[in-house]
């Protein structure tokens, strides 16, 4: 049925409203509504079961001009401070502070033609992690900002968990516009708010304190079944907000007495030189823990590092602080997948929300600069080593076919095994497609 | 263009030259104005490009906000959203790129027609098939040589949609007609060209040829047709199929027969719906629940017990008037208003975020009438320090913000889309939108000493984005000026909100109460009231909004008339008839509480208090003016940020992570552990199981333990290898159950 377009999406009616459709209309309860969901989930023709996605996201804007597009050629006020180095990929050069990095270009590709329209963090960031562009109203400040559903969420959504673990995480911190939008609380992020890299990380909440052992758990819950004298009732039925509760605590024991879960999130289980070597800093230990946590069946993960937004002092804030970790972080993590046979059902994307101008600005930084940025993709079927498109000489527009986040969304979910044109509903009927018309998968990946 | 005649042609052999020429521009014109007229003969069409073609273009998507009808148009391709502007329309169609898009000598040609049918690479598919009457209509007006039209044709007045209203069995169907009057006095059927939309898909859905097809819930529901930015609604009544039973009309009839209005009201919808309301609660549920919801606090174990003990007839009356004029129902309230005004201390600094927190508080303490109180705050002016209500212009300061605020808070209307171009679904047009702005473009501060004065001067005009002409402040539905008014026009502003006769202020308010205690509005969301988002019961939203203005917005004496109504005491009970309706008040429905509650709740259960830091010992969550504190519960429970005029900024949907606190958190369980909490105080007290049992019931639910919690709870206590231990799992078991979390 052909609906209206509102200008403006309303996140607590959607909910309220895509309820009330899915659950009385349906005749099925919360639970069976989404059973019966992981029942029909639309796949493309090519559905590859078992691909995983992990977002590196540099939250703030990469400097790609000095990092993986470097205009070496360039006017001094433009190229910058660093120095290209040749990667493992004759051809292909980078930033000489990602020693490490350069000797697995081989193992993922950049396109150097992209562009994302926006050059505001909020909606920039909006746009990249879930495809769309915000409308009128967004406000980025708060959490979730969604207008529409993040990448994981739709993810989440669509696949459904893999074993007991959630199907979507977020660490260290769950992005503003990380969340599910209109997909419901179901299709909401696991969201890990604590740092990897602390020492006793533990994920906050996932387990009673160390007071209640074991048998107290188990004897706290029969006595809770006993004396919940809602659960299970009609009345819980009739009100959907409860009965969320109520499911939700269902699956929260479920992730509490889950042995995967918990040794999913053992970050010190894993060895000490592989720590060593992705590196003792958030960033390092947020991508392991990723790879841990893909390797136990979580489909999604998403992990926010900040601060990457060099308006000062870009050059030695790079050098000194973040490419470092940047460095032991992503060429870690691209070789782990590899040596362990994952890298071919993990896609990994890193990338900021924008690039940043190409000219230095007054304080040795530079700022936003949508029009032009790179972002390194690999895994998932996608061919090592490969450059796709290219910026101009100050990397200040692509010089070639252009790509955006509309692409981007394409090209994951075509990994993903989620076919593009799968449509949801807003409470206002509203269909909306998972990726907009405008979207499409970038090829040249694959090829 | 035809040729001449040939004996036109013939005769031109035989004279000279330039009578020649003069003959062949006559003959050739005549011959034009032939083919002219025998074209017109052909097809007796008189095109207007506004009436005939932008309905199709909106009818098929073309211009909406999605496509080319976004602010930067897609492709080099831009139409005005939702047709606003055909003259821009007609341009962009007819005249742009050399008029590549239209070819009238073969208008199947045209690159407009092999887009929208997909014949060519099309970003939004193939819209129309080229078999459709309305791509016909596209392809005659193409080859008529694409007419505009002209002002002297007609206008359409309105659209009607018949049936009005009708009464519908579930999974039943309707065919809508939507029928344009033009102002020639011709009507004209455009079912086929109207865009339709229902307000409640559960209870029936339409599709784009105006068929209405009933589902499974009973209810009413609102089908709309909009046609060139005219609409009209078709109601429907969809009762619940089977018969109450002889208990649920008995309790119907004792709600009709109810001296509360309201109730009566609610009754006769229930009545037409088959629908019957839940038993009353019990005297423990009424007082937790209303707690609750007037104070945003939970009742403690004595104030249970004596209320549970007191015999007297009127005792829940005594208890709504007691809870009225407690510390607790001003910092509740306060703490809702300064949400809605944005007491934000990101934007306003400590100091004058705490100063316009305390004139909240005051005004809510001392029950300032809600006309006043918004009087004041709208035009207070002077120094800050002696008029903290002007901190409202501090928090909201762009004239644009403003109007959209003050509109969406104290009028429930959202004319934000109006900004821009003509609100899509209700009436406003941005000349509307920008008469409200004018309201605030007199506001400046200046420093005085170390704090602001605000002031209102000058006549800063505000200028109509399109036309580029002056719009005076007149507000929504006011004649437009043709001057600016004098003096403060915030003064204006407020009297018009307050007056009796404004159609939203009263309404508004009422709903946004009705929602609180009732878990929904009259009207949905209850800051979104449009023509086309009609009242679920407008004969009890009407009834509402009398009674606030007949208590002169005393807002005590509203909320008493509301929760000691029959209605509002209905308990949680889903009965068969009344299951799925979540519209029509049949039941008191079950709300997560709010964030700050929930903290308090807790606390008050564990006997523990929060401790916030920079705020004195004892403070509790609902006291907090700082809605930036940093504070993981509050914020995992949906505390708003206060940086919008949304409602929506309070999230209350439940998460995994919600629950996995309440489950595992340290802080939670340290409260439970602690030496001076509510589990070692009641230890050391009751020596008698029984009584600890009992205490920790009327804690945490208000209520005395059934046969079965309490011998569940005795067992407990006596395989627990420690009395602390197993009282503190008791209480744990208690916080974590929907009962504590749930107000119901």
């Amino acid at each position: 049925m052909k609906r209206s377009y509102y200008c403006d999406g309303i996140r607590r009616r959607d909910l309220l409203h895509l309820g009330v459709a899915g659950t009385a209309a349906c005749g099925l309860t919360l639970p069976g509504l989404l059973a019966a969901e992981q029942a029909q989930k639309s796949r493309s023709p090519n559905a590859r079961d078992g691909m995983s996605l992990i977002i590196v996201f540099l939250q703030g804007g990469l400097s790609t001009i000095d990092t993986w597009d470097m205009k070496p050629d360039a006017p001094p006020e433009f190229r910058g401070e660093f120095n290209p180095i040749d990667t493992n990929v004759p051809g292909i050069q980078v930033c000489e502070h990602l020693p490490r990095l350069a000797r697995q270009f081989d193992k993922f590709a950049l396109v150097r033609s992209f562009t994302n329209p926006n050059s505001d963090h909020g909606p920039a960031d909006h746009y990249l992690l879930t495809g769309y562009r915000p409308g009128p109203g967004f406000n980025g400040g708060l959490k979730p900002n969604n207008q529409k559903p993040a990448h994981g969420a739709v993810i989440s959504r669509q696949l459904g968990p893999r074993g007991s673990v959630p199907p979507y995480v977020c660490l260290p911190k769950m992005h503003n516009s990380a969340g599910s939008s209109y997909l419901g609380s179901s299709a909401a992020p696991f969201v890990v708010d604590a740092d990897p890299s602390a020492p006793g990380f533990t994920v906050p909440d996932l387990m009673p304190p160390v007071t209640v052992r074991a048998d107290r758990l188990d004897s706290r819950r029969s006595l809770m079944n006993r004396i919940n004298r809602f659960q299970k009732t009609t009345e819980l039925a009739a009100n959907r907000g409860a009965l969320a509760m109520d499911t939700f605590q269902q699956k929260a024991f479920d992730l509490m007495t889950s042995e995967a879960t918990r040794a999913a999130f053992e970050i010190s289980a894993e060895p000490d030189g592989l720590r060593d070597e992705y590196g003792r800093h958030s960033l390092g230990q947020s991508c392991i823990l990723a790879r841990r946590l893909v390797e136990a069946g979580v489909r999604c993960v998403l992990i926010d590092h900040t601060n990457w937004d060099t308006h000062y002092s870009n050059f030695s804030v790079l050098k000194n602080d973040l490419l470092p970790h940047l460095d032991s972080a992503m060429s870690t993590l691209f070789r782990d997948l590899h040596d362990r046979g994952l890298l071919g059902k993990t896609m990994v994307l890193v990338t900021g929300e924008f690039g940043r101008t190409p000219r230095i600005n007054k304080d040795a930084g530079r700022d936003h600069w949508g029009p032009s940025t790179a972002i390194a993709i690999g895994g998932g079927g996608i061919r090592g080593g490969n450059v796709v498109g290219a910026s101009d000489a100050r990397a200040e527009k692509p010089a070639t076919e252009p790509f955006g986040p509309e692409d981007l969304a394409a090209t994951i979910y075509h990994v993903l095994g989620i076919d593009p044109q799968t449509l949801f509903h807003t409470a206002e009927g509203r269909p909306i497609p998972i990726v907009p018309g405008e979207g499409r998968v970038i090829q040249p990946l694959f090829s | 263009m035809p040729s001449p005649s040939l004996p036109t042609l013939r005769r031109l052999t035989t004279v000279s030259g330039t009578v020649r020429r003069r003959l062949l521009l006559f003959s050739c014109c005549s011959a034009l104005l032939l083919a002219q007229h025998r074209t017109q003969a052909a097809s007796t069409e008189h095109w207007n490009f506004e009436n005939d073609i932008i309905p199709i273009l909106s009818r098929f998507g073309c211009n909406t906000s999605g496509c080319h009808g976004k602010a930067e148009g897609q492709n080099g391709f831009k139409l005005s959203v939702f047709g606003s502007d055909p003259e821009a329309d007609y341009d962009a169609v007819v005249k742009e790129n050399f008029g590549r898009r239209v070819s009238p000598a073969a208008p199947q040609q045209s690159l407009l027609l092999l887009k929208a049918t997909g014949q060519v690479p099309h970003g939004g598919g193939s819209r129309i098939p080229p078999t459709h009457p309305q791509y016909l209509r596209m392809k005659d007006w193409i080859s008529a040589g694409m007419p505009q039209g002209s002002a002297a044709d007609p206008r359409l007045l309105r659209i009607e949609v018949r049936p009005e209203q009708l009464q519908m069995a579930m999974q039943q169907s309707v065919e809508l007609r939507a029928t344009a009057f033009w102002s020639d006095g011709r009507s004209e059927d455009v079912t086929g060209l109207a865009t339709w939309q229902t307000n409640s898909d559960a209870v029936a859905s339409v599709d784009e040829f105006g068929n209405v097809r009933t589902g499974q819930v009973p209810g009413t529901v609102a089908v709309m047709a909009s046609f060139l930015g005219r609409v009209d609604l078709f109601q429907a009544l969809v009762p619940h199929p089977v018969q109450p039973s002889a208990d649920e009309l008995s309790r119907l009839a004792r709600l009709s027969q109810s001296p509360v209005l309201f109730d009566r009201i609610v009754a006769a919808r229930l009545t037409e719906l088959g629908i019957a309301p839940a038993a009353a609660c019990d005297d423990a549920t009424f007082l937790r629940r209303v707690s609750i919801d007037l104070t945003g606090t939970l009742p403690t174990a004595q104030q249970a017990r004596e209320f549970l003990s007191d015999p007297s007839v009127d005792r829940r009356q005594k208890l709504v008037d007691r809870l009225l004029q407690t510390p607790e129902f001003t910092d509740y309230w306060a703490m809702k208003w300064a949400d809605l005004l944005r007491v934000n201390r990101r934007t306003l600094g400590r100091k004058a975020a705490s100063a316009y927190y305390r004139w909240i508080h005051d005004s809510v303490a001392e029950n300032s009438p809600l006309d006043q109180f918004v009087s004041r705050l709208l035009t207070a002016e002077g120094p800050l320090a002696s008029n903290p209500a002007g901190h409202f212009y501090k928090a909201v300061t762009d004239p644009n913000d403003l109007a959209n605020t003050v509109s969406q808070v104290f009028l429930g209307v959202r004319i934000e889309c109006a900004r821009c171009h003509h609100h899509p679904w209700d009436r406003w047009s941005q000349s509307d939108y920008h008469g409200m702005q004018a309201f605030f473009t007199q506001i400046s501060f200046k420093k005085l000493g170390d704090s602001d004065a605000l002031l209102t001067a000058g006549t800063t005009p505000t200028v109509h984005p399109r036309s580029r002409q002056p719009v005076f402040a007149h507000a929504l539905d006011q004649p437009a000026p043709d001057q600016s008014p004098p003096g403060d026009r915030r003064r204006l502003l407020a009297g018009w909100l307050t007056a009796p006769d404004n159609p939203w202020f009263a309404s508004n308010l009422a709903n946004r109460t009705w929602a609180h205690f009732l878990g929904r509005g009259l009207v949905e969301p209850v800051d979104d009231f449009r023509l086309t988002n009609p009242a679920s019961n407008p004969e009890l939203l009407g009834a509402l909004a009398k009674k606030l203005t007949e208590l002169k917005f005393d807002y005590r004496q509203f909320v008493r008339a509301i929760v000691l109504s029959q209605t509002y005491q209905s308990g949680t009970d889903a009965t068969p008839s009344n299951a799925v309706d979540e519209q029509n008040y049949s039941r008191y429905p079950m709300k997560r509480m709010d964030a700050e509650v929930l903290l308090d709740a807790v606390s008050q259960a564990t006997g523990v208090a929060e401790e916030f830091p920079g705020m004195p010992a004892g403070t509790r969550a609902i006291q907090l003016w700082d809605s930036h504190l940093p504070h993981q519960f509050l914020e995992l429970f949906g505390r708003p940020v206060r940086e919008t005029a949304c409602e929506c900024e309070r999230v209350t949907e439940p998460t995994v992570s919600q629950v996995l606190h309440v489950l595992n958190s340290p802080q939670i369980e340290s409260r439970l552990r602690h030496a001076n909490g509510r589990i070692a105080e009641l230890c050391r007290q009751h020596s008698d199981d029984r009584q600890l049992i009992e205490n920790l019931y009327l804690t945490c639910y208000s209520r005395q333990p059934t046969a079965d919690e309490q011998s569940a709870a005795l067992q407990h206590l006596a395989n627990a290898p420690d009395r602390l231990e197993g009282a503190e799992d008791l209480l744990w078991s208690l916080m974590n159950s929907l009962e504590f979390l749930v107000n119901h």
